[in-house]
């Protein structure tokens, strides 16, 4: 029955406590809580009558003292509270303690704590996020004090013990919790990503693709603008005054002339469809109106495809230009820099004032789309139209 | 009825097909470091287009409108674009040949010539142009433009589930298409 773990001695000291207990009998309530509070020094005694109450509940072997001691610790304080109680409120049980009916109904009680216990750690883990608050109440509440000065003194917090995850209890469990409720979104939102992937319908797709390009175009008008602004200013700096450095500006552009035609024509086609997708120009009718209305979009595709007309014819130009350095007096007679390079200039000048005119007229309505309200409007536009069709001949 | 997966396969196919096209519509003469870079690059954006058309061809064929026999309405509607891509295949075509003809006739000429090194069978860097390829030039790549547009629109368009089923509007046009 006694504790075996304290070794030949503390026997003793445990008789002494249980004859001072009987002595003492109702008289000894208010002591006990400090004796607790006094710390580990009657370690002993203390753990003598941690372990008398413990010992119907499991004969544990000689061999593993450590152990039972960290245990001790840790059903410690549950009880003493009740203890306490029971001895201020209720004089009579205090002798049960001693026999060991009183021992079996205390330690009923502390399996009956354990038990919420154990019930409780499960608990937030089980129920995500709902109660999850009372929950931890409860356990901040019962355990708060006891557990504090024994981990101070013992140095040697037990990790998986409730009071410890209770005193970072805010941290962790609003940690844990947002976690909780992170993968609970995400799980949910995955769920319903792959409910709307297979609720999608082709038409999805369609307008996904369409609404997609329309930010590519939206991104090419703007970038176009800027570059051929830049362009027509680099070349008009190359060529110095009323075209007076002609050479230089061959000497320097040459490299450039190329790729930036290339580039030109890469961005005013995807400009252009851009225009054309937002103007509809496939629909004769809208896209008719639209021009007669001097609509912004309109106008803004008829500018990119002058500019892009423009723009090609000056690829034998730019061609021209590109050959410079490695060019023989056929391709570039001597004296005819002017007569060449100055309607090449003239014609990069006319495509970026259409290309930054068009690109204002884009960005006031950047919103409008008349292909996508065409794509989306398809269901219900074409039933009236074809049945009126149909009915017309019948 | 159209699978979404199949028909976005599809799409990204057909988008990629136009995308290098596009590529190889602007940069193709940044590439001509040798005749046979550009002839590789002009061979594969010609069969691309063959492809996108095939493609497109196909998808009308998957239609349910056209299963039950109403081509002319599919026709009517897919008309710009069919022909648009002969036109813009023809002209792809015509230029690639022109270009690339007139690019070895270069070469060999100035080889023949014995004006320059043997070496400048690799560089081609000729001023091959002309007026009329020029202009070849111009329409090739404006109809490239239209093709982008009308392609795109097309594909989006046949996204439309009504093409693929059964429904009151293509009832009244078969009614109306037996009388």
């Amino acid at each position: 029955m006694p504790s075996q773990d304290t070794g030949d001695e503390m026997p003793v000291a445990r008789t002494k406590k249980r004859k001072s207990r009987k002595e003492t009998n109702g008289v000894e309530g208010p002591e006990e809580p400090g004796m607790e509070m006094g710390g580990m020094e009657t370690g002993g005694v203390d753990s003598h009558r941690h372990s008398e109450s413990r010992e119907p509940l499991t004969p544990e072997p000689q061999d593993m003292p450590l152990q039972r001691k960290k245990k001790k610790k840790k059903a410690q304080p549950p009880v003493s509270p009740d203890l306490g109680a029971d001895q201020e409120g209720d004089p009579v049980p205090q002798p049960d303690l001693v026999n060991g009916e009183g021992a079996e109904q205390h330690t009923d009680v502390e399996e009956v704590t354990r038990k919420t216990k154990k019930k409780k750690k499960p608990k937030p883990a089980e129920m995500h996020y709902t109660n999850e608050l009372s929950v931890e109440d409860e356990d901040i509440v019962t355990d708060v004090q006891p557990p504090a000065p024994q981990r101070s003194l013992f140095s040697a917090p037990p990790g998986a013990s409730q009071p410890v995850d209770k005193v970072f209890v805010e941290r962790s469990r609003r940690f844990q919790a947002a976690n909780r409720l992170d993968m609970g979104k995400a799980s949910s939102q995955v769920d319903d990503f792959m409910e709307m992937r297979h609720l999608w319908t082709t038409r999805d797709v369609a307008m996904r693709v369409h609404s997609g390009f329309r930010v590519v175009g939206l991104f090419s008008h703007g970038f176009l603008a800027g570059y051929a602004v830049w362009n027509i200013i680099v070349v008009y700096i190359l060529s110095g005054e009323e075209l007076s450095t002609l050479p230089n500006l061959l000497q320097q552009y040459h490299p450039l002339a190329y790729p930036a035609q290339s580039l030109l024509y890469l961005l005013l086609a995807i400009s252009t469809v851009s225009a054309f997708d937002r103007v509809n120009l496939a629909k004769a009718t809208m896209a008719v109106r639209g021009f007669l209305t001097l609509d912004p979009v309109a106008l803004a595709s008829f500018l990119y495809f002058t500019a892009l007309i423009l723009s090609l014819s000056q690829q034998m130009t730019s061609d021209r230009i590109h050959l410079y350095p490695t060019a023989n007096e056929s391709l570039w007679p001597p004296g005819s820099e002017h007569q060449i390079l100055q309607p090449w200039i003239v014609v990069n000048l006319v495509v970026a004032l259409l290309v930054g005119l068009a690109w204002v007229f884009v960005s006031t309505r950047p919103e409008l789309d008349y292909t996508e309200e065409f794509l989306m409007a398809m269901e219900v536009e074409e039933y009236p139209r074809l049945e009126e069709k149909s009915e017309i001949p019948s | 009825m159209l699978q979404t997966n199949n028909y976005s396969l599809v799409l990204l196919i057909q988008l990629a097909l136009l995308t290098y096209d596009l590529f190889v519509n602007s940069f193709s003469e940044l590439l001509r470091a040798a005749p046979v870079i550009q002839l590789v690059l002009f061979i594969i954006q010609d069969i691309a287009i063959l492809f996108n058309v095939i493609i497109i061809l196909l998808m009308l064929f998957n239609t349910y409108v056209f299963q039950v026999g109403l081509v002319s309405l599919l026709l009517e509607r897919f008309r710009a674009l069919l022909l648009l891509s002969a036109l813009y295949l023809g002209l792809s075509i015509s230029l690639h040949c022109w270009i690339l003809v007139l690019q070895s006739v270069g070469c060999v000429v100035s080889v023949c010539k014995g004006v320059e090194s043997n070496l400048r069978w690799l560089d081609s860097n000729h001023f091959v142009w002309t007026d009329g390829l020029q202009a070849l030039f111009v329409f090739q790549r404006l109809a490239a433009v239209l093709y982008y547009y009308f392609y795109k629109r097309t594909t989006e368009y046949l996204g439309d589930p009504r093409l693929y089923e059964d429904s009151l509007w293509l009832r009244n046009a078969f009614a109306r298409a037996r009388q």
